[in-house]
């Protein structure tokens, strides 16, 4: 995931590839992610995420789109 | 680049001490150890560090180079890229902007990422303070879909 300044300039990053618009956050949800995802990481009986896990996270943070669908 | 790995059976009590070791390694020597390094630290033979190796990228939060080296160890990177953190006098790398600001959360410390917007280089310093993340402007954006970040790893 990379940082933007803004939307324009998400979209001319986009233009600039060759690539459709993927999923845009606010800088406090990618925030959240990085909480969600490593605030335990630490912890000796850490283990990954499962697809459900990581899903409720995504809705956790107001990521529901179907670009954040883990499965099919 | 990273490399793809076949299942291998598992060895939870080794894989979660390598698993903490190598986090620990980082922290204190802001990089990756060598896999001989690994081996000498835990005081195994490199085939059990190596095999072990093989097991933690399977949950894709550890990535391999070609050589069996480490490319990944999330939310640090082991080679240089575009979003150093800084942690008092420590240098790191994260992988992308979501795991720069988890390598802070991880480590529960204060930190400056010195991020720059994807599209122009313009600098977007970021800092962690006592657990808050100051200031919070700017987006991120995932270029592929959350199905598929673990086919492009590198682009996602």
């Amino acid at each position: 995931m990379l940082l933007f300044r803004s939307e324009q300039h998400v979209d001319r990053w986009c233009r600039q590839w060759n690539r459709p618009r993927g999923g845009v956050l606010s800088l406090d949800q990618v925030w959240s992610l990085a909480t969600e995802w490593y605030g335990d990481r630490l912890n000796p009986a850490w283990s990954p995420k499962t697809a459900a896990e990581a899903q409720s996270a995504f809705a956790r943070i107001g990521l529901v789109a179907d670009f954040w669908k883990l499965s099919p | 680049m990273p490399r793809k790995v076949d299942a291998v059976p598992k060895q939870p009590d080794l894989d979660a001490r390598l698993r903490l070791y190598i986090y620990r390694f980082f922290n204190q020597h802001e990089r990756a150890p060598s896999v001989a390094t690994m081996a000498e630290g835990m005081s195994h033979p490199l085939r059990s560090v190596r095999a072990a190796l093989e097991r933690l990228s399977q949950t894709h939060a550890f990535v391999l180079q070609e050589n069996g080296e480490l490319w990944r160890a999330a939310p640090f990177s082991a080679v240089p890229t575009a979003f150093p953190v800084k942690i008092g006098r420590r240098s790191y790398y994260g992988n992308c902007i979501w795991d720069a600001l988890g390598i802070p959360v991880m480590l529960k410390q204060d930190a400056r990422v010195e991020a720059s917007c994807g599209c122009c280089n313009f600098a977007m310093p970021l800092r962690v303070k006592d657990g808050q993340l100051l200031p919070r402007e700017g987006l991120g954006h995932f270029a592929v879909p959350a199905a598929q970040w673990y086919q492009d790893i590198v682009f996602t």
